[in-house]
């Protein structure tokens, strides 16, 4: 399977992102970013299906919860940024 | 015993809240610490608490729910975010030692809105007189925790607003029974403890921030940012540094929910009908001063008493032997007795909680009356 992970600020902050989706039936899951994407070191994401990216981006922009970035994790969970 | 120092912090707490910190301890690790199970759940449970009192207190966004150990951290928090050394700062009369100690400690300027106990009015006309000077802010209790006076918080606000002069609100003492609107009010901190009116554990506390700059008070991990020497910059982690009190969250969000399910009002209309029977009872017992208020909105379940001729410890202290627990003396609050003229003697002050009875304010009442009849 492939997946997004969409990299937020904070632990709330993911929580608060996940919980947006859920609300609309976008399964979320929240998990400490892998080390290889984490900037700043110790940070969260949020991983979504791939099938899910546009709407969840409707969704948290109309809620006013932008990712910090987002990365496409492949079937070989190999990782690689996507512009926003 | 019958309690009734709820103002201190409340003793009779929902069955749920003993219950959560009891699972808690073996089961909740620390949140955003790990992906593992007890680490999931224990994020889970910080998120639910600071959406819970986001819920309550009306604020959009839970991230400005900062868990902190008391109101005390919290003020300091707050203070110390906004007020530097010789700034002037405005307070009420009615401050407790949590707001004056960290404002002398920081060496500010403290100018006080003075006016008589429960003149609601007076209080609000002190604020306008006093924001003329434009101080750097302005800290105000919502209910004095000595005579339970409500303070026009609401009004108060708007004339910071006008004057874009940040406020503090201290809601140690109407978290939980009064409307507690951060956004209403624009403030820019508003402080409580999780251990009164919103029957949490001690050890527990809120911040709830309405923006702006915030100073950590403690520096350390947060879980996020760790490559970065400096604090983030974001809440709630900014404020948060240090392992999470996991048990008391869990507990506080037990009192948070049980909160909710009552509504403040009928906490607030409990409390007010035993503070009138309190009231009642005292007012026909001679050798008692007691300060109630003439309008019912401008006091809280607070009563403050004196006993003619008597100590007001040794009248708290001859209470307590009779099975009624009181707090007497300065509350560490001697502003507020400044301000009501009770600073020389002190008073004795019955404080009441959603889990009191009208049974157990009758028998207060007999005691007070065995008391001063001996």
């Amino acid at each position: 399977m492939v997946y997004y992970l969409m990299v937020c600020r904070s632990l709330t902050y993911a929580q608060r992102t996940a919980a947006a989706l859920e609300r609309v039936g976008i399964t979320a899951r929240i998990l400490r970013s892998p080390k290889v994407i984490d900037r700043e070191g110790c940070s969260h994401c949020v991983k979504i299906p791939e099938r899910s990216l546009t709407a969840a981006l409707v969704v948290l922009n109309r809620a006013g919860l932008a990712p910090k970035r987002i990365f496409l994790q492949a079937e070989d969970r190999g990782l690689r940024e996507v512009g926003l | 015993m019958i309690y009734l120092d709820s103002a201190a912090t409340t003793l009779q707490k929902p069955p749920a809240v003993a219950r959560s910190m009891a699972w808690a301890v073996n089961r909740l690790a620390s949140p955003g610490r790990g992906g593992h199970p007890a680490a999931r759940r224990a994020a889970e449970t910080a998120f639910a608490c600071r959406q819970a009192a986001a819920g309550l207190f009306n604020l959009e966004n839970p991230e400005e729910v900062v868990f902190t150990s008391s109101a005390t951290h919290s003020l300091n928090i707050a203070i110390r975010s906004l007020v530097g050394p010789g700034d002037r700062v405005l307070i009420s009369g009615w401050e407790h030692n949590a707001v004056t100690r960290p404002l002398h400690g920081l060496g500010a300027e403290v100018a006080v809105a003075r006016a008589s106990l429960f003149d609601r009015q007076a209080q609000l006309e002190a604020f306008a007189a006093g924001l003329a000077a434009r101080p750097a802010a302005v800290v105000c209790t919502h209910v004095s925790n000595v005579f339970g006076f409500v303070l026009p918080v609401g009004e108060i606000a708007a004339l910071c607003r006008q004057r874009e002069v940040p406020l503090i609100v201290d809601a140690s003492q109407s978290a939980g029974c009064l409307p507690v609107e951060p956004e209403q009010w624009g403030a820019a901190f508003v402080a409580m403890p999780g251990h009164k009116g919103l029957y949490g554990p001690q050890g527990t506390g809120l911040l709830l921030c309405g923006g702006g700059e915030a100073r950590p008070l403690l520096e350390g991990g947060t879980g996020s940012a760790s490559a970065l020497q400096s604090m983030p910059d974001f809440l709630p982690d900014r404020l948060e540094a240090g392992t999470h009190n996991m048990p008391g969250i869990a507990g506080l969000l037990a009192g948070l929910r049980y909160v909710a399910g009552r509504g403040e009002k009928a906490i607030l209309a409990r409390e007010r009908a035993l503070l009138r029977q309190a009231v009642r009872g005292l007012r026909g017992l001679p050798g008692i001063r007691f300060f109630a208020a003439g309008a019912e909105d401008a006091q809280a379940g607070v009563l403050a008493f004196q006993v003619e001729g008597m100590d007001c410890e040794e009248a708290g202290e001859a209470l307590a032997h009779r099975g009624i627990a009181l707090r007497a003396g300065l509350h560490c609050a001697p502003l507020a007795h400044e301000s009501a003229g009770t600073l020389e003697d002190g008073v004795v002050r019955a404080s009441f909680s959603d889990f009191n009875t009208p049974a157990e304010v009758e028998r207060f009442v007999w005691e007070v009356a065995r008391l001063v009849r001996r």
